[in-house]
């Protein structure tokens, strides 16, 4: 039921929007607009589509349907609803790790180092078995042993997926019981993207790039390939290679830009990704299934761009795909030479791909032990049509540094905010205060405002808050650390958030989870949660919130200003 | 007059109206969130029970609940003609529950009033109808609606 009046903060979005009404081109925008007014009960988690008996309804108003035909009430399904989301977010990983083992193991590309990666696939086919017993030496003990007592520890595939996923299917299993089920499978999902971390670090190495981003990165002067959406960086290389040797540009959107020696700028992030179709300056596309939007096609069929999906049935060798996708976008650029170009100037730079181990962070787990910074902010996500696209992003960013809080972020959020400058090194003292500049010059080399930690399939945030947990010798629970997901969109994000919570890192999420309609849920994922793992899954109601609001709000708990009004403030041990 | 149209082929009984009838004009916090929460809870003024067919108040020309009403609690609105409660008055008799012929008026024993829909009277435009996604429901004269002039 919200209108959004200004779509995008990004103004070279933005000028496409009156271009493709003009056109008579739908973008998300106008769809969501369709959509509206969205169903209620599928927003308050309150529906049910899980048999043939339904769907189902609890209607939150009448007696007569408070429970489905099975008899779900409305606490069973709304804890379902989220479990299906992280089902859906964990697969979403555990299909991006087994596409990169199965491009690594064809023996099509030789890693760097064959032995770690040799280990790393051994690690992988470890958890898909049994879970990877070994995976657990790396989290501290007293984090292990909060898992285990909660038994949300992975213990492969067969075991925790296909009984989570039954638990959608029927049988007596508690709202919390459910609950637990969904944070075993978002570890699942966790322990996967940290393991294909290791397998890319073994198979290309990893090194901080800078890139260009925003759609100003296109030149229209040659042919041009976009890969759209998350698929093996295996082909993401084979492309780039057989690109490179016909000086071919290769670009991305919502796809991970570093991938040492290869850089695939980021063209937009998630909410604008039709619009690059629209400049004309992208001759193919190249899309695999995970964030992109199936309007793509539609899109790319108006402007005469040719458009290639990763994944079909009949496998291909890497090699040979690869050479006949930059033969197809070089047979494409010549056939649109009559299209018109428009492409928008603007382009800003980023250092993008930090890890861990590029940054002193013994020296950050100082400053925030110490309290020469407030604490350590974790920006994630996508971008959400019911924000203005980006603006939650960069006012959250902006608010926090100027308040001495250390920003990170990692993936599409990074996209979002390399857009406005906020990764550029050069502007670093122009959003910090003095108290994050400083710690950002001794914590490493050329750090911008805020840190990107890669996309979330390399795990990058985990091994960053295990690494500040070890320097710091306190539980992350009691370290001043909250996550936002400011705009999130897909099930991934809701596994990230889980698996987040499930560390002791308190996590806002707009816009809310549906699980509002059980206040039961609702309570369980603040409370329990925190009695389990001393952090909050905190879902916000108000739909109207500003973007500056919502910034407030998080800094008075940073602050350590007292709210009695929000009674799910993240009240850590780290508030006292 | 303008009356509420219900349009049984578009109704696919999605509850829609119900929903965001019992939020907006039912509920203390207007929030749907916040709504289904609320005890007692909130009671819609739309009904679609058993078949997709949305049903709520006529503001029949000759309405029995203005009839049976023994205090002047339902009263005719004189410049838009619909019925409404005058909830202070209400004596909770349910007399007007016994004879409306569509059973649109509901017994609120938590708030001892009778609780039937006002057509929204006092916002814009009905919420049922504002929200209803196949358009099922709309605001339309009811001399058109007579004449099937639709």
């Amino acid at each position: 039921m919200e209108f959004i009046q200004k779509k995008t903060a990004d103004n070279a979005a933005e000028q496409f929007l009156p271009k493709a009404a003009d056109k008579g081109i739908k973008l998300a925008w106008d769809r969501f607009e369709g959509q509206l007014p969205e169903c209620g009960f599928c927003e308050s988690g309150l529906s049910c589509r899980d048999c043939l008996q339904g769907p189902c309804i609890s209607h939150p108003f009448r007696d007569a349907n408070k429970m489905g035909v099975c008899g779900k009430d409305k606490d069973t399904l709304a804890v379902q609803t989220l479990l299906k989301l992280v089902l859906k977010g964990t697969m979403a990983s555990l299909d991006q790790v087994s596409d990169f083992v199965e491009g690594i193991t064809s023996g099509e590309m030789k890693p760097k180092n064959v032995a770690e990666a040799k280990k790393a696939i051994a690690s992988i086919e470890a958890l898909l078995a049994n879970g990877a017993p070994a995976l657990k030496k790396a989290f501290p003990k007293a984090l292990i042993a909060a898992w285990e007592e909660a038994g949300i520890c992975p213990q492969g595939v067969a075991k925790d997926l296909f009984k989570a996923s039954q638990k959608v299917e029927g049988g007596i299993a508690s709202a919390e019981e459910t609950l637990f089920w969904a944070f075993k499978a978002a570890l699942l999902g966790a322990f996967a993207q940290k393991l294909q971390g290791g397998l890319k670090k073994a198979a290309f190495g990893v090194a901080p790039a800078e890139v260009e981003v925003n759609m100003g990165v296109l030149n229209g002067k040659g042919a041009t390939i976009l890969l759209y959406g998350r698929f093996s960086p295996v082909l993401k290389a084979k492309i780039a290679a057989a690109a490179a040797k016909k000086k071919v540009t290769v670009a991305g959107v919502c796809t991970d830009p570093v991938l040492a020696p290869y850089t695939f700028a980021p063209v937009t992030s998630y909410g604008s990704q039709e619009l690059p179709l629209m400049t004309g300056a992208v001759d193919l596309i190249v899309t695999g299934d995970q964030f992109v939007n199936p309007s793509v096609a539609a899109i790319a069929a108006e402007y005469k761009v040719a458009v290639v999906a990763t994944e079909t049935l009949k496998g291909e060798k890497l090699d040979a795909f690869a050479k006949s996708i930059v033969d197809r976008a070089e047979e494409a650029f010549k056939f649109r030479r009559s299209v018109v170009r428009d492409i928008p100037e603007a382009k800003e730079t980023a250092l993008m791909g930090f890890s861990a181990a590029d940054l002193d962070v013994k020296k950050i787990a100082d400053a925030v032990t110490k309290g020469k910074i407030k604490g350590i902010a974790i920006l994630a996500g996508t971008n959400n049509v019911k924000f203005t696209q980006d603006l939650p992003f960069v006012t959250l960013a902006q608010e926090f540094l100027k308040d001495g809080i250390l920003c990170i972020s990692e993936g599409d959020a990074s996209v979002s905010l390399a857009k406005y400058g906020l990764l550029n090194p050069k502007q670093r003292e122009k959003h910090s205060n003095k108290a994050v500049a400083d710690l950002l010059k001794a914590a490493g080399k050329n750090l911008p405002a805020v840190i990107d930690l890669g996309y979330s399939e390399n795990g990058g945030v985990m091994e960053f808050l295990l690494a500040l947990e070890a320097a710091s010798k306190k539980a992350l629970r009691q370290l001043p650390i909250l996550a936002c997901f400011a705009e999130a969109n897909r099930s991934a994000e809701v596994a990230e958030a889980m698996t987040l919570v499930a560390m002791g890192v308190s996590t806002y999420f707009w816009p809310c989870l549906p699980v509002t309609g059980s206040p039961k849920t609702m309570e369980l994922l603040s409370k329990l949660c925190n009695e389990k793992f001393g952090a909050k899954l905190i879902v916000h109601t108000d739909k109207k919130m500003e973007p500056l609001a919502k910034a407030k709000m998080i800094l008075n708990v940073f602050n350590r200003v007292p709210d009695p009004s929000a009674t799910d403030h993240p009240w850590t041990d780290w508030k006292k | 007059m303008k009356v509420l149209m219900v349009d049984k082929e578009k109704c696919t009984g999605c509850h829609q109206c119900e929903l965001w009838c019992g939020t907006e004009i039912a509920s203390n916090s207007r929030e749907l969130a916040k709504a289904i929460n609320e005890e007692p809870h909130p009671v819609p003024r739309v009904y679609v029970e058993g078949k997709p067919f949305a049903l709520q108040c006529r503001h029949c020309e000759e309405a029995p609940c203005l009839d049976a009403c023994p205090n002047g609690t339902m009263r005719r609105d004189p410049e838009t003609g619909l019925v409404y409660v005058n909830e202070p008055t209400c004596i909770a008799c349910w007399m007007c529950v016994m004879v409306c012929p569509f059973g649109i008026i509901n017994p609120s024993s938590s708030m001892k009033v009778a609780i039937k829909c006002d057509r929204c009277r006092n916002m814009g435009y009905p919420i049922c109808a504002e929200v209803c996604p196949t358009g099922a429901l709309s605001l339309v004269e009811r001399k058109d609606y007579r004449q099937r002039k639709f």
